[in-house]
């Protein structure tokens, strides 16, 4: 049976990784406090919203993201490539928990959803767990994930600045002179999140990904007022159009994935014509950056694997590291043959915005920062072992890329820098024998204690 | 308008201010009741952003800074 944004509750409960706060908490304050916890928060009575709770922070570590994907931390990449090898196309039901109460017109009104104000310059509250669903009458059905900022009690903005499929979507309503219908799951299962996040090919069902991911289909209902598909097991959904205004509308600033407060944006306008949620709805606040990026992490570290698959290079461990908000860096450890260290680099370095690459030797542990260090250390001459690759792309977020220079429209370029950490070529692997202790098998600490 | 809308709008015609601001000046105010005044704020034609994300309500504003 396929596992819903509870069941993940529930994992989350038993590993001890979800701290219950039952005091009242006021929607302003959840962000805050969510941050503060070692572990997911779960808050059982919400100020003003009667028969809501909110839950935050459900991934905002490997471990947990691990513990919600049923496999070990440094198996999430490996996992979610079974996932997209074998997508299984979602089933059509006729009925869903997600609809068990019902807003539509008049009656719809954002205000009864406890939308949390999160971080210090954000425009607005946000919802930012979002499952948005859009078609278009050429390409088909799309599944993204974009951030909503209140604005009225049936308008939200919407950030569609980055080039998406949903993008292209209302690009084309627009010259049509039409809206874009889109609906929005919220508290749905994290591998409908990570399909979301995928940038799989226009023509592939970002469904059947999550449903490859569960190994079951995902069950979908359809909309009440739009023509469009949502998971039946969605804590909450809102219904709408994207208005046919083009990206003249403020959003933002919003706390980004990359742990910097954003800017303002000219966005569309999002109307809700209609919200359906459970009859005990659990609103998902997704705790930015740390959660956004975790969510990355498994679409960023395949994308690794099959580009040094594809260079082939033998990999053994994968790692984007949060202090690379999951994104910009990778480092992998590989089988290495002589000059592999460099091809690696390049396969690592052309994945998307990575612009830091790092390759080991299979005998070190990518996971321990000590090794890595080591390797780093005794492994490097930065006269043969260091690449940089000016006038890549770049991300408009990534403050050294001054983007703030190029004016309206610019596009910002990046240098990328690799390290070849391995054993260089011509250094007998014996320089490297590490020290043993004597004796160490003979005797145990714990005799003497 | 509301009176609590009217606040708003005499808050930000005083000085641009940042969401938060806002929400911090009225925090006695319950979350409901403050997210519907500020959706009547966010439909009037004067409000505006600045370049640091601060709400300004100025009768004077340009399309191009105002809200859609």
């Amino acid at each position: 049976m396929k596992q819903t944004f509870r069941d993940v509750l529930a994992v989350l409960e038993q590993a001890g990784e979800l701290r219950h706060i039952k005091k009242a908490v006021d929607p302003r304050h959840l962000s805050a406090l969510a941050a503060q916890a070692k572990e997911a928060t779960f808050f059982e009575t919400i100020e003003g919203y009667p028969g809501w709770r909110v839950a935050g922070a459900l991934v905002s570590t490997r471990k947990r993201l691990a513990l919600a994907m049923g496999c070990q931390e440094a198996d999430v990449a490996r996992r979610f490539e079974e996932g997209i090898r074998r997508p299984i196309d979602a089933r059509l039901v006729t009925t869903g928990a997600c609809q068990e109460i019902v807003q539509q017109g008049d009656d719809v009104d954002l205000t009864s959803i406890p939308i949390p104000l999160m971080h210090l310059k954000d425009g607005g509250p946000y919802i930012s767990a979002t499952m948005v669903v859009s078609k278009d009458p050429e390409y088909g059905r799309n599944v993204g994930s974009y951030r909503l900022m209140y604005r009225t009690p049936r308008e939200t903005g919407i950030d569609l600045v980055s080039p998406s499929d949903m993008r292209r979507y209302y690009q084309r309503a627009l010259d049509a002179g039409r809206p874009l219908e889109i609906a929005v799951a919220v508290g749905v299962h994290p591998y409908e999140m990570l399909a979301a996040s995928y940038k799989a090919p226009i023509d592939v069902d970002e469904y059947a990904i999550a449903g490859g991911l569960h190994g079951t289909p995902v069950e979908l209902v359809r909309c009440k007022t739009v023509d469009l598909e949502v998971p039946a097991d969605a804590e909450l959904v809102l219904e709408g159009e994207l208005l046919p205004i083009g990206w003249t509308a403020d959003e933002g600033p919003f706390g980004e994935f990359s742990h910097i407060t954003g800017d303002v944006k000219w966005n569309p306008i999002f109307r809700v014509t209609c919200v359906t949620h459970r009859r005990d709805p659990i609103f998902y606040m997704l705790q930015m950056p740390w959660e956004n990026d975790w969510l990355a992490a498994p679409v960023i570290e395949a994308a690794g694997l099959q580009a040094l698959r594809i260079a082939s290079v033998e990999p053994v461990a994968i790692r984007a590291p949060i202090g690379g908000c999951c994104y910009w860096t990778l480092v992998a450890s590989i089988k290495k043959r002589p000059g592999e260290g460099k091809n690696a680099l390049l396969a690592l370095l052309s994945v998307a915005e990575v612009k830091l690459a790092i390759v080991t030797d299979d005998d070190i542990d990518i996971y321990n920062p000590d090794e890595l260090d080591w390797a780093m250390t005794f492994r490097v001459q930065a006269d043969h072992d260091v690449l940089i690759i000016p006038g890549a792309r770049g991300k408009h977020i990534d403050p050294s890329v001054r983007a703030w220079s190029l004016g309206k429209g610019g596009l910002p370029t990046t240098a990328k820098l690799g390290i070849d950490a391995t054993i260089p070529e011509g250094v007998p692997k014996e320089q490297y024998e590490r020290i043993r202790y004597f004796a160490k098998d003979a005797v145990r600490l714990e005799d003497y204690l | 308008m509301s009176p609590l809308a009217e606040r708003l709008v005499a808050d930000l015609r005083a000085r641009p201010r940042h969401f938060a601001e806002l929400v911090e000046a009225h925090d006695a105010v319950a979350w409901r009741d403050f997210l519907r005044a500020w959706g009547e704020v966010r439909g009037l034609p004067a409000l505006g952003r600045d370049d640091d994300g601060r709400y300004v309500y100025s009768e004077g504003a340009s399309a191009a800074c105002s809200s859609g």
